[in-house]
């Protein structure tokens, strides 16, 4: 019958014993953290594992490898492939196909250590069939001129991987023309170089891992595929460069299971630690809640003016962690740069640690419903007391 | 009545909370002892591989830079090498097309057994596969996950090499926490000779074994030296260098999960931290007393930093436990993750229990101490004071 | 003729409460022999709960000098004091005497928690004091089920297990209605007669007038003496339709 209880009620309450506030708003905050900095994690490398993948991109290897890394493509397979019906032209009416040799050697850390990296040969037609690679600075490499240019993910890792500086590995030294950007994609844990000079530096039997094409459109594209994977000659198979990409992504989906583990767990947790402090603010406010009850305030009044209250602490926790968390991914990436996480061909992929909205959105959520699951039980108890009761025990 | 009874009967005063507590304290200890297994897997795989006689010979430009096969016989032949065998990556996949789930490495298999003594490798099965050239020894954990038994018959998908193998598990290797999987060399040279290539020729990696670990620095100079100026220049390192460095740019990951489990510490000493506040100021009138009575200041301080400590590690051991229990699923759940690599196994070593634990009992006292000290911060009187 | 046993000497206790100075005893000297049940009145703010906790080691003066048994108080420092009155006084309060969750028989025996006494020990003086105040067949019962008279009993069992030399209560009879505070004062007096204790008790109460070997008056601080004291107390008693008693 009576009204609700006004929001500015469950707010000042909040805000009335701050530090009591504080404490359940720091314990869920701590939750949100710990989720962001995963998620952002995660999320982070999954940008980073879906390098976008040109839509009407094809991925042509070996039958039977999972990447081109491990693949092998003969040069009689790449002249089959490159003139091809259906395939895209550029601008000077060239088949827009890109061969590609894909070695990974080692190379020294700055910090220690050493890892392998995705070094990609390429020729000409690379730029054009990859548009969302850019070189940001310096200029691409020259072929045959013992030239690199570096992923952005990957400038300062290793030693002479910066502009103008002079890179170590393999048989040889290549000097760094340029830095590629990529949207955040893989490609920027990779360094380009000249596909020959490459090849003859590894020493490899086949020329190329594997080709990448530009179909003219989705209907060509899907017949090029049947084309290529049917070839009686060569043993290839062909896969749009999305799927290529997404396949390689779902690698890193364990990793939700451990951020789904985290999350209900610290959740949970949260919640009992919640509920602590709000039974104690029931017990506290025991008088208070009889005279509402008394002046006429419905059971569902006072229930949901502790859920608000409950929610207000949510939101609370959530403010503060999001500011920690972003606060702390800046620290991360700023003192000790990328993490590097390794991919299914063996070499590391950069990940530059990000907090992003969709990151935020979920902790917000998570902040709010670990606060009213925390609410609830309390918030029960001070609906159910009774009048007379509460202001006996007052 | 003691000491006990009463640290006791105050943590049944408000069981609720006590309860709540607890529970809060569990679920936090059970994800931190779950974070901790991570870097714990590495520690373990990177300890089981010390021994200290055992080196790798790779192409120093990088493990995926071949050697010629021959060199092999050459490093087998350095003073102070007991047996070398040559290995090279397989890559095969079974049954999920294209996707290998487990390493696997097509080796020597009459020198294999010399260079692994401490895999102890049943002698009967050794000889099986030295006797089935389509024969593979595989590592209990991997038998355990794809439900194998010995006798079983299996294809692998290479997807490096353009073959498929047809493969019998003729033996195990008794462990359980790395996956593995070994097939047979030649096994493999036959087969990529079938197809019309010039066979296998390489070798990705030699493992040798030293008869004296103090030989082992100067043996691998010699190796180096050998190979220096060649086609295929070698960087010998120790079988814990190797995977020091193959897992290497796991780093970044564990330090981010170590802030994370610093996190819920945190989390773990506020909560508790907050209950043993709330309990002190509800009985401050009894603090009072009791101090009036001549309970000194430190006794006083010892019995609610007990009962923060008794509620947090009894908490602590329930959440070990739990862990023990989840990671048991997550175990099954995630196997073994290209990503993750050994930071995915998930197990709970005793170190693992032991620092949860510990972590427990710190976080104890540490909640505990400051509302303990508050409550005795000021003078009896003034106390007194307060209440009355 | 014996020392007395406590000796308070020009004592003041001036102390800060939030913004205010509050001047709660000024240059209060009192003598107090062993072996008598006195009190100590006066109206709200006159000092007498300071003055007891001046006495029973709980509180220092700002200045003068308090001797009990011998011992110069200011000699000590809070923790020794804290040991002091484990070992020489008993103490009971209006409220919060009883830890809620032990019972009777543990909760006289926290004391003797701060003695070298074994376990068995320390449950057979338990057990004895409760007999002294009658509650032998409360040994078990927690404080919620018992009644506010029995609770200050078992409080005075409390008291006097450590066997002390000073038993002080401030307000012992504040909370209880009036058959009991009878009960209470009238097991007070027991003690002193039977067992020689000395009992020091800060009271509202008219009635302890009646129980009491002598009453001092505190007002705003200041010990009265003489003819104040004599009027104070006879207006005491006559509000309590008392007779008269002789000092």
């Amino acid at each position: 019958m009576a009204a609700h209880l006004p929001l500015g009620y469950s707010v000042r309450n909040v805000l009335a014993r701050p530090a009591r506030s504080l404490m359940t708003a720091t314990v869920i905050a701590l939750v949100v953290v710990a989720c962001a900095l995963l998620l952002g994690l995660i999320g982070s490398l999954r940008r980073t594992l879906i390098a976008s993948g040109e839509a009407l991109n094809l991925v042509v290897m070996r039958k039977g490898s999972d990447n081109d890394g491990s693949s092998q493509v003969t040069l009689e397979a790449y002249q089959m492939v490159r003139f091809l019906d259906g395939i895209a032209r550029d601008a000077g009416d060239q088949p827009m196909v890109s061969p590609e040799l894909v070695v990974q050697p080692f190379l020294r850390r700055l910090d220690g250590g050493r890892e392998n990296v995705l070094v990609r040969g390429v020729e000409a037609m690379a730029l054009p069939v990859h548009p969302e690679v850019r070189i940001t600075q310096g200029r691409m490499i020259a072929p045959s001129a013992g030239e690199a240019v570096v992923g952005r993910g990957l400038v300062g890792r290793y030693e002479g991987a910066v502009l103008g500086g002079e890179l170590r590995f393999g048989r040889g030294r290549w000097k760094v023309t340029g830095v590629l950007d990529a949207g955040g994609s893989s490609f920027e844990s990779e360094i380009w170089v000249d596909a020959r000079e490459l090849g003859r530096d590894a020493k490899r039997l086949f020329p190329y891992s594997g080709v990448r094409l530009r179909a003219r459109d989705a209907a060509t594209m899907a017949a090029l595929k049947r084309r290529i994977d049917a070839d009686p000659r060569h043993a290839l198979e062909a896969k749009p460069e999305v799927e290529y990409y997404a396949s390689q992504a779902e690698s890193a989906d364990v990793l939700y299971i451990l951020v789904v583990g985290v999350a209900v767990l610290a959740g949970i947790g949260a919640g009992f630690g919640a509920a602590n402090t709000m039974y104690a603010s029931v017990q506290a406010r025991t008088a208070e809640i009889g005279t509402l009850r008394a002046m006429g305030f419905a059971r569902g009044a006072i229930l949901r003016a502790f859920q608000v209250e409950a929610a207000a602490l949510g939101v609370l926790g959530f403010v503060i962690g999001a500011v920690a968390s972003l606060v702390l991914a800046y620290v991360i990436r700023h003192a000790f740069g990328g993490v590097g996480f390794s991919a299914s061909t063996f070499t590391t992929n950069v990940v530059l640690l990000r907090i992003g909205v969709t990151e935020l959105a979920v902790a917000f959520v998570l902040a709010v419903v670990v606060g009213l699951a925390g609410g609830i039980a309390p918030a029960w108890r001070a609906a159910r007391l009774r009048p007379i009761e509460a202001l006996r025990r007052a | 009545m003691s000491w006990t009874r009463l640290v006791l009967a105050n943590l049944g005063r408000n069981p609720l909370r006590t309860v709540l507590t607890a529970a809060a304290v569990a679920l936090a200890v059970a994800l931190v002892s779950l974070l901790l297994t991570m870097p714990a897997g590495l520690d373990l795989i990177l300890d089981r591989f010390a021994s200290n006689t055992r080196i790798s010979v790779h192409n120093k430009a990088g493990v995926v830079y071949p050697m010629p096969y021959a060199f092999t016989r050459k490093v087998r032949q350095v003073d102070g090498v007991v047996a070398a065998a040559a290995f090279t990556w397989f890559g095969g996949a079974y049954e999920e097309a294209g996707r290998v789930t487990f390493p696997n490495f097509a080796v020597e298999a009459e020198h294999v057994n010399a260079v692994y003594p401490d895999y102890a490798i049943d002698p009967g099965q050794m000889a099986a596969f030295l006797r089935y050239r389509d024969g593979a020894i595989v590592g209990r954990g991997t038998l355990k996950k794809y439900g194998w038994s010995l006798g079983d018959r299996i294809t692998l998908k290479s997807t490096v090499w353009p073959v498929d193998l047809d493969l019998r598990i003729v033996g195990e290797v008794a462990n359980d926490t790395a996956p593995m999987l070994w097939l047979r060399y030649d096994y493999l040279d036959e087969a990529l000779k079938k197809q019309g290539w010039t066979g296998l020729g390489i070798a990705g990696v030699v493992w040798a074994r030293v008869s004296d670990p103090k030989l082992v620095n100067a043996v691998m100079r010699t190796v180096d030296d050998l190979s220096r100026n060649s086609e295929a220049e070698t960087a010998s390192e120790t079988e814990k260098s190797f995977f020091g460095n193959f897992f290497g740019s796991l780093d970044g990951l564990v330090r981010i999960i170590l802030v994370i489990t610093s996190l819920v510490a945190l989390c773990i000493v506020f909560i508790a931290g907050n209950t043993t506040s709330m309990s002190v100021r509800e009985r401050a009138g009894e603090i009072a007393v009791l101090r009036a009575l001549g309970f000194p200041r430190r006794t006083i301080v010892q019995a609610l930093v007990a009962e923060a400590l008794l509620v947090v590690t009894g908490a602590g051991i329930l959440g070990v436990l739990l862990a023990v229990g989840l990671t048991g699923t997550l175990r099954t759940v995630a196997g073994w993750n290209q990503t993750l690599g050994p930071l995915g196994n998930f197990m709970v070593t005793p170190g693992v229990v032991v620092q949860g634990l510990l972590l427990s009992v710190a976080m104890g006292l540490t909640a505990g101490i400051a509302p303990a000290l508050g409550a005795v911060r000021r003078p009896v009187a003034e106390a007194l004071r307060e209440v009355f | 003729m014996a020392e007395p046993l406590i000796v308070i000497r020009r004592v003041s206790r001036r102390y800060q409460r939030g913004a205010d100075d509050v001047h709660a005893l000024e240059d209060v000297s009192l003598d107090i022999d062993g072996g008598r049940f006195v009190a100590l009145m006066g109206p709200s703010g006159s000092g007498k709960s300071t003055l007891l906790n001046l006495l029973s080691g709980i509180d220092q003066p700002s200045t003068g000098e308090v001797v009990v048994a011998g011992m110069r108080l200011a000699d000590l420092d809070e923790d020794a004091l804290a040991a002091w009155r484990a070992r020489h006084v008993g103490l009971i309060f209006q409220f919060f005497n009883l830890m809620p969750v032990l019972s009777a028989r543990d909760n006289v025996a926290l004391p003797l928690l701060l003695t070298h006494l074994d376990r068995s020990e320390r449950t057979r003086r338990a057990e004895t004091a409760l007999r002294v105040v009658g509650l032998s067949h409360r040994l078990d019962h927690f404080p919620r089920t018992l009644s506010g008279g029995e609770q200050q009993r078992v409080a005075i069992a409390r008291a006097i297990v450590t066997d002390p030399d000073l038993i002080v209560a401030d307000e012992p009879t504040g909370d209880l209605d009036a058959r009991n505070a009878e009960e209470v004062l009238a097991l007070l007096r027991q003690l002193t007669d039977q067992f020689g204790k000395t009992i020091v008790m800060v009271t509202h109460d008219p009635r302890a007038l009646r129980f009491v070997d002598a009453a001092y008056h505190l007002d705003k601080g200041i010990l009265l003496e003489g003819e104040a004291a004599h009027r104070a107390d006879e207006a005491i008693r006559r509000a309590a339709g008392q007779p008269e008693r002789r000092p």
